[in-house]
């Protein structure tokens, strides 16, 4: 393959051919795979579409590479592009439709609305995560959310990026992202509450089954 | 949320802003994120604690929404296998290379 342009990552496969291996693409690949799988997971919540958006987002960053300033962090400037090939993937998901959240509907109107139904009683987050249940029905909870909220949650709380790196990424103010993940917040605890779990949650789970 | 019929000892001070009623309560939820990410002025986290120990529906959401971001901090990811980044790494290469 050509490599005409110099501040590209080496491509070649395997073969180094200018050392320079700060800007190789192997080492952004090495440094940096596992951290955007994570991510693109969390996103995707399957295997399959993680490895696709994982494929877009290093192609993308090697196409773009010219144009990384050094001015972010890579990790950042990465995120941004997995985030951008996320919007771009058109793939079928369960989610729901893409809509906005509004604070009302987080409201509680009953009493099983207003705590957890999952069972975490004397549990730490690690040990109630170790339920298998429970951690479908996170998963499921966090895949219901229309995709903007999605990605606001999963790179503040799941990613642990600032809410300022977070708008850095997907171009918005913090204001913006703060509300976006207050209504994730929201949306997540009311699918973990009676009202979103409506029985769905059964005993023989609830009693410490793990 | 503060739906309940409250009487109020003589006693009790009338200092809270927020004061009670399910409008105060969509008030607090509001701002529940920021509380828990410690973002608000000390005044106006005197006022939600003050609602929140006068208003046991407030608590046990907030302690619900405690709970869901713990979770969601710590959610495991399964990470990729040996076989799957070289395979990745060769797709990328491969694409790459014919486009
Ligand atoms: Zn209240």
């Amino acid at each position: 393959m050509a490599l005409r342009k110099k501040s590209r990552p080496d491509l070649h496969d395997g073969h180094a051919v200018s050392r320079s291996t700060s800007t190789s693409f192997d080492q952004l690949y090495r440094d940096h795979v596992d951290v955007m799988y994570r991510f693109a997971y969390r996103l995707c919540g399957e295997t399959e579409a993680a490895k696709d958006l994982v494929q877009e987002t290093f192609l993308s960053a090697y196409r773009a590479y010219d144009r990384f300033r050094g001015d972010a962090q890579i990790s950042t400037w990465l995120y941004a592009i997995a985030s951008h090939a996320c919007q771009r993937m058109r793939r079928k998901r369960k989610g729901e439709p893409e809509r906005e959240l509004s604070l009302t509907e987080f409201v509680p109107t009953s009493g099983g609305e207003f705590s957890l139904q999952v069972p975490m009683e004397g549990l730490s987050p690690q040990e109630a995560l170790e339920n298998k249940e429970l951690r479908q029905i996170l998963d499921r909870a966090i895949a219901k959310l229309p995709r903007k909220y999605r990605m606001v949650l999963v790179l503040r709380d799941m990613e642990g990026l600032s809410a300022k790196e977070v708008g850095g990424i997907l171009g918005l103010n913090e204001r913006a992202i703060k509300s976006r993940l207050h209504r994730a917040r929201l949306f997540v605890r009311r699918e973990l509450s009676g009202k979103g779990l409506a029985g769905e949650f059964h005993s023989d789970v609830t009693t410490g089954h793990r | 949320m503060a739906d309940r019929v409250r009487t109020h000892p003589g006693t009790r001070k009338p200092t809270l802003h927020l004061g009670h009623g399910k409008r105060h309560c969509v008030k607090v939820l509001e701002r529940l994120s920021a509380y828990l990410d410690d973002e608000l002025s000390g005044d106006v986290c005197r006022e939600i604690r003050a609602h929140l120990g006068d208003c046991p529906n407030c608590e046990v959401f907030l302690d619900s929404l405690r709970q869901t971001d713990q979770l969601c901090r710590n959610r495991p990811s399964p990470a990729l296998s040996k076989n799957d980044r070289a395979s990745l790494r060769r797709q990328i290469l491969k694409a790459a290379a014919t486009t």
